[in-house]
């Protein structure tokens, strides 16, 4: 695990260098900054549009990030052929695997707590008061991060980074549909949809931005189950990630 | 080892099938007293009765307050708060405080948040997948060193 | 008991897939070598001759479609095993907003190597990047590349050293100095298996060659039976009725039929004598001097 944990420090050291992580970093913090500069709210509403808002914000930039910071990484690496020398001698697939996954994910969290430190601020400069499940619900949007970037990598074994982004917010859109929904899309099948569906994610359940922004009190309970539910998706993707991997002939 | 592994993944495929099929879709596995709570969008007092159910709107999607909600004229709808911005006649009790429940919103209580009894559900799903994660990795590992 | 040999290969044979259309690609057939401990083993081809694809296979970057590839005994994939490769990839390349002494300092801790950041300096001195240590590799010319990746390859001692093409990118000088440093890592006791077409270079340093032509192995032996093998004969002679003198070279077989239609011709031999063959004649002698 040395290897891996040596490696990850490598993914996010060169990941700090790129230009990519700042830039998606910047367009959260601004498009956060628009929402609370949105007029004519009594301060009751304008705190519920700030949350709801910043919230969606935040998960729209969990996206962004696992693309911006993953789509590119595993196939730059053999275009460059800095894969090579990884692969070949000090690391296994799967080590280089987890290595850029935890990298990137170390990121994406540091990039996440930003974007809710920003939103904190917001508040603060609005004279609202900060829910205590804010924090909390920061930590499982940046678990649903992890998740999509598991999807991320899943994706860029055997597609191309711009093949990549349309497939993983595709899953992303159709993760956040309820079986019903998702029948309802081809209802002259439902026994397939159905069956499409229990693979899916149900990425539904990282979705507290309402309850915050009503004012409802979660069960810490549900936070824990959430986050186990979105950490075993992800450990299930970054296997089929690197069964694909695994079978791959490194030309 | 691989009619094992088959064995194994097509069981948790099973499972999950199952899991999903019968009992994860809230709209569709909720117990009666969870939709009971908020079945009362469109429900009619008869006249004389009191209204004893806690019912009160997300402001937000309150157009009218009493809206499905009939009360006969000069009859007080019991335990209902409002906080309304929006809720200009206060007649109907309509009190709405935060962090409780408002008609018309299954749409809001439809989340896992808000459903206990599937988050035992949630966290057997969880292991299914992480079972099926660790079996593949294993598997394709053993393969790929054949 | 004695230890298995560095590499062993058995019938090795690699196909790709075409895209698009059916059938597949054979980039090396049905090849068998073994590299022996303490060989320089030259892996000689022209492009697309299956160099690159059975080293790839022989790292388990590649899966063989057919055969077995053993190093030591053991799998590529087994980590023992490759803690015990230095590999050179051919144009090797490395994220380039690192510097040489970040990457030998992260491949020495993924490693678990022992040595400190001193140790690398000296490294780095030896395969000619002194002062550019903390240089970005974005700077870094072809050549310092092949540098940088022959002292990442070095770095853990290896027993034995992979190198696919490590002298493509050098000039004169560098290829020089970077062949000492394979013969000093050979004189440590390091096993080397050099893919290359500079067949000077293979010349120069293996003790053992593999010609490779069209995915199949043509010959391979030790680099006195080859040179040795083919006995190429020089005949001076002089045509009496124009006294104009010719010089030609010619395989044992044929020299005894050219001796006769010289006489026949009236054509007086002045000079038979045992060339001296190079790597290259032997090389063109064996695959036709074609790419197949």
């Amino acid at each position: 695990m040395k290897a891996v944990f040596i490696f990850a420090l490598m993914t996010l050291r060169m990941l700090f260098r790129r230009r990519t992580l700042w830039g998606i970093l910047l367009v959260i913090l601004l498009a956060l900054g628009a929402i609370s500069s949105v007029p004519n709210f009594d301060v009751s509403n304008q705190g519920r549009f700030i949350l709801d808002f910043g919230l969606f914000g935040i998960e729209i930039g969990a996206l962004l990030l696992a693309l911006g910071l993953a789509a590119n990484l595993y196939p730059r690496d053999r275009e460059t052929r800095t894969l090579m020398p990884l692969i070949a001698v000090p690391l296994s697939r799967w080590q280089y695997l987890l290595g850029r996954f935890f990298g990137a994910a170390l990121v994406q969290a540091a990039a996440l707590l930003v974007t809710c430190l920003g939103l904190m601020l917001i508040l603060l400069f609005h004279g609202l008061s900060i829910p205590n499940d804010l924090l909390p619900a920061t930590l499982l949007i940046i678990v649903e991060g992890w998740f999509l970037l598991s999807t991320v990598f899943f994706f860029s074994f055997f597609t191309s980074p711009p093949l990549n982004w349309p497939l993983t917010t595709m899953l992303f859109v159709l993760s956040q549909m309820s079986v019903a929904e998702f029948v309802n899309v081809l209802p002259s099948a439902p026994g397939l949809m159905r069956a499409v569906r229990m693979i899916l994610p149900h990425a539904d359940v990282f979705h507290i931005k309402d309850p915050i922004a009503h004012g409802f009190e979660i069960e810490p309970v549900y936070f824990l189950i959430a986050i186990f539910y979105g950490l075993c998706y992800s450990i299930f993707m970054l296997s089929l990630a690197l069964a694909v991997f695994r079978g791959r002939d490194l030309k | 080892m691989m009619k094992l592994f088959i064995g194994i993944t097509f069981s948790l495929i099973m499972l999950l099938f199952t899991g999903c099929r019968t009992d994860y879709d809230i709209s569709e596995v909720a117990p009666q007293d969870f939709l009971d709570s908020e079945s009362h969008a469109d429900h009619d007092h008869a006249p004389g009765e009191a209204c004893t159910h806690e019912e009160v709107l997300l402001d937000e999607h309150v157009e009218d307050p009493h809206a499905g909600h009939d009360h006969a004229p000069g009859e007080p709808c019991n335990n209902e708060e409002s906080i309304g911005e929006h809720v200009e006649d206060s007649h109907a009790g309509h009190n709405h405080a935060a962090g409780t429940r408002n008609h018309g919103t299954q749409w809001f209580f439809n989340q896992p948040w808000a459903a206990p009894f599937i988050w035992g559900k949630l966290f057997r799903d969880g292991a299914i997948f992480l079972t099926l994660g660790i079996v593949i990795f294993i598997i394709t590992g053993r393969r790929r060193r054949k | 008991m004695s230890e298995k040999p560095p590499i062993q290969v058995s019938n090795l044979s690699k196909h790709f897939a075409r895209k698009r259309s059916i059938g597949s690609i054979q980039a090396v057939s049905n090849i068998s070598f073994d590299v022996n401990q303490g060989e320089i083993v030259g892996f000689i081809g022209h492009n697309g001759a299956g160099k690159t694809t059975s080293i790839k296979c022989i790292l388990g970057l590649l899966k063989p479609s057919e055969g077995k590839v053993s190093l030591w005994g053991g799998q590529p994939a087994d980590a023992e095993v490759r803690k015990r490769i230095g590999y050179i990839p051919e144009n090797p390349d490395y994220d380039d907003s690192f510097s040489p002494m970040e990457y030998l300092t992260m491949f020495a801790s993924m490693r678990d190597l022992s040595g400190v950041e001193s140790d690398w300096m000296n490294l780095l001195a030896r395969v000619g990047l002194t002062k550019w240590e903390t240089t970005g590799i974005r700077q870094f010319s072809k050549g310092m590349r092949q540098r940088l990746s022959l002292a990442i390859a070095l770095q853990s001692t290896p027993d034995l050293l992979i190198l696919d093409e490590p002298t493509g990118g050098l000039d004169p000088i560098a290829r020089k100095e970077f062949r000492e440093i394979i013969l000093e890592e050979n004189k440590r006791g390091a096993s080397i298996f050099l893919s290359s077409h500079i067949l000077s270079d293979v010349e120069t340093i293996c003790s053992k060659a593999i010609i490779l032509s069209g995915g199949k192995l043509i010959t391979e032996g030790s680099m006195k039976e080859l040179l040795g093998e083919l006995h190429l004969y020089r005949i001076v002679s002089i045509s009496r009725k124009t006294g104009q003198e010719v010089e030609e070279i010619l395989p044992e077989p044929d020299l005894q039929t050219r001796i006769d239609s010289l006489r026949k011709d009236n054509v007086s031999i002045i000079k038979i004598e045992l060339a001296l063959k190079s790597l290259e004649d032997v090389f063109m002698a064996a695959t036709g001097g074609d790419h197949k």
